[in-house]
């Protein structure tokens, strides 16, 4: 009695009753589509995650002035920052962040803004693609020029074109904003939300922080310092060195008032989180499949009870008690792999589809199919044994007599 | 090539125990054609069922072939029921979702016998019971007759040492039961030991020897004098 056989025999009975078996599949498929999907989509998010951070870049870090705890003059300056790149050889870039909402308006439109004042290291940080124009330079951070760089998406939505290099936005607060010449068009950042960037969103434009410091006419308080370091290595390095810096400079080394942030430390954090959830909702719905193997057991056992008399007829012309148990057994493997197969094949269109929406592009690796196909056999194996027992064990007398 | 002594077998259900046969000895010979006949409950299928390896015995001795099967364990019975026992049911359990074919490859596939050998065998055995055709019709397609030339086609093609047969013209009429028995008789010709369980006196004259039996005992056991031969 080989394999082959019992295959061809757990198949012809799957066929011979195609509602039912569909039906008792039905479970496994629920099970493993939505199991791979939440894992693929989990996993696909986290790569997401990771490739937005690495576009900022793994060795920057951020520096913050904890506000509730910060006095005035606590506050990062431009000359802090000055130094701070020539002083320090680890910096390479550093750039203050300052953001302010708004609007922005052109002759056709007005829309809410964020306003970020940075200087011109910031394309480096951010790693700004630009599509056109170029981002500002030094000179025009230090002489205040009302310059802006604005992402694609605002560029259509004010002038109906991608290339607005040369021409010109109003931007600044509600009660009164200024003229800025737009000398670059940056490549729109947050993709991942796609379509979900529509016209109620505020635009992104970036400003030299001298110029935020005029459209909103005071001095501005820098409470947000990006710096990066010329290695990945110097990383932590450089971030020490320029807390250390900055709070000798202010004089307030008792008081703590910086907090310097490793953002691959925060991709960590996001990460886990994100695994976290991941695994929870796995496990639900791994509970899915669980019942869907629940529902395996219990057709098999309506099978072997109706097949009570074939089994007696089996075990009279010199089925072993063995050969009884692999056919069952082999129907409810064969049953779940099938269900395995298919729930992988929703998965992972499930995952896609899903995926796109919410602009995640799913990661389905070999590990995950193999894993599902395992996963399934096995369910079919554990849920499928007692009730293979239950048949082999049938006492063939009484089998024969069965009505 | 049978002999059993002294063989008791007890049905026990909670507290009520029913002693089926009452201390059976007896020997049949290669080449034999037993009837067993009776009145119902007296033991006879009960008695074809141990013979069968089916059933277990209370207590007693049962040799085939030489050699002492007594205490043997459920597989071992079941490799003697696929090598050496071919049976023959009055319901004729054909499996129903099986070609007629499949049916007789049925206990080739449990002997181990590879694909293509088992396909010669299956026919062969089909031409001794004269159905060559309609072999890929599944068995609510085909005549009662049939459907039980099959069940013996089924019972031969492992080359057993012995047929054993319960009731099998109780579902058929006059005409057909005829043709069946000539089918037996032509086995037993070939000299496979036939042992028929029956309680219709001219079904059991198609044999040599008939054995009665009555409350688990056997009563009488003589050569058929006006033996039906074709």
């Amino acid at each position: 009695m080989n394999l082959l056989e019992n295959i061809k025999m757990a198949i012809d009975s799957i066929l011979s009753n195609k509602m039912r078996s569909f039906l008792t599949m039905l479970g496994i498929i629920i099970g493993i589509s939505s199991v791979i999907s939440v894992v693929s989509l989990g996993v696909g998010g986290q790569d997401t995650i990771t490739g937005e951070f690495e576009k900022i870049g793994v060795s920057t870090i951020r520096i913050t002035v904890k506000t509730t705890e910060a006095e005035t003059s606590d506050y990062i300056t431009y000359k802090d920052i000055q130094q701070l790149k020539e002083k320090i050889s680890y910096i390479k870039y550093a750039t203050p962040v300052t953001y302010q909402t708004g609007i922005a308006s052109s002759e056709k439109k007005s829309r809410t803004a964020m306003v970020y004042g940075t200087n011109e290291d910031m394309q480096y940080i951010d790693n700004t693609e630009l599509l056109y124009g170029r981002f500002f330079n030094n000179i025009e951070f230090e002489e205040r020029r009302a310059v802006a760089v604005i992402d694609e998406t605002a560029a259509k939505s004010f002038f109906g074109t991608s290339d607005a290099v040369g021409k010109t936005i109003n931007v600044g607060p509600n009660t009164g904003t200024k003229k800025a010449t737009i000398i670059g068009v940056a490549k729109s950042q947050f993709e991942m939300f796609g379509d979900m960037m529509d016209e109620e969103m505020p635009v992104i434009v970036y400003v030299p922080a001298t110029y935020l410091d005029i459209l909103y006419s005071k001095e501005s308080k820098i409470s947000e310092l990006y710096i990066m370091a010329d290695s990945k290595d110097n990383t932590e390095a450089a971030g020490i060195l320029a807390k250390n810096m900055l709070m000798n400079r202010h004089g307030n080394r008792e008081r703590d008032v910086y907090k310097a942030e490793n953002l691959m430390k925060q991709l960590e954090q996001i990460n886990t989180v994100v695994g976290i959830f991941t695994a929870f909702i796995a496990a639900v719905a791994a509970i899915s499949l669980l019942v869907g193997g629940v529902g395996v057991m219990n057709i098999m056992l309506v099978s072997v009870t109706e097949r009570t008399r074939e089994i007696g007829i089996r075990k009279a012309i010199g089925a072993k008690t063995s050969n009884i148990m692999f056919q069952f057994l082999t129907e409810s493997v064969i049953i779940s792999c099938i269900g395995g197969i298919i729930g992988l094949i929703f998965g992972i269109s499930g995952a896609y589809l899903l995926g796109q929406l919410a602009g995640i592009t799913p990661s389905i690796t070999p590990q995950i199919v193999i894993v599902s196909i395992a996963f399934s056999s096995a369910v079919g194996i554990f849920f499928g044994i007692y009730p293979a027992r239950k048949a082999a064990k049938l006492d063939p007398i009484e089998a024969l007599r069965y009505e | 090539m049978i002999k059993i002594e002294n063989i008791v077998k007890v049905y026990t259900t909670g507290e009520i125990s029913l002693t089926a046969l009452k201390g059976v000895s007896l020997n049949i010979g290669a080449g034999e054609f037993v009837s067993i006949m009776g009145p119902s409950g007296c033991g006879k299928s009960t008695l074809m069922n141990v013979l069968g390896c089916l059933d277990k015995m209370t207590s007693g001795k049962y040799i085939l072939n030489g050699k002492d099967i007594s205490d043997l364990t459920d597989n071992e019975l079941a490799e003697i029921r696929c090598r050496e026992i071919g049976f023959v049911f009055q319901s004729f359990n054909l499996l129903p979702r099986m070609t007629i074919l499949e049916n007789v490859e049925l206990p080739m596939i449990y002997a181990g016998i590879p694909k293509k050998e088992r396909r010669e065998k299956a026919l062969a055995a089909l031409e001794r019971v004269d159905l060559s055709n309609r072999i890929k019709h599944r068995p609510n397609e085909i005549s009662g007759g049939q459907k039980q030339r099959v069940a013996i086609a089924r019972a031969i093609v492992n080359n057993p040492s012995i047929i054993l047969a319960d009731e099998p013209t109780g579902n058929l009429d006059t005409k057909v039961t005829k043709e069946i028995m000539k089918i037996i008789q032509k086995l037993n010709d070939d000299g496979t030991t036939v042992l028929l369980v029956t309680h219709e006196a001219d079904v059991a004259k198609y044999s040599k020897r008939i054995i009665h039996m009555l409350d688990g005992e056997i009563i009488d056991d003589n050569k058929v004098i006006d033996r039906v031969v074709f």
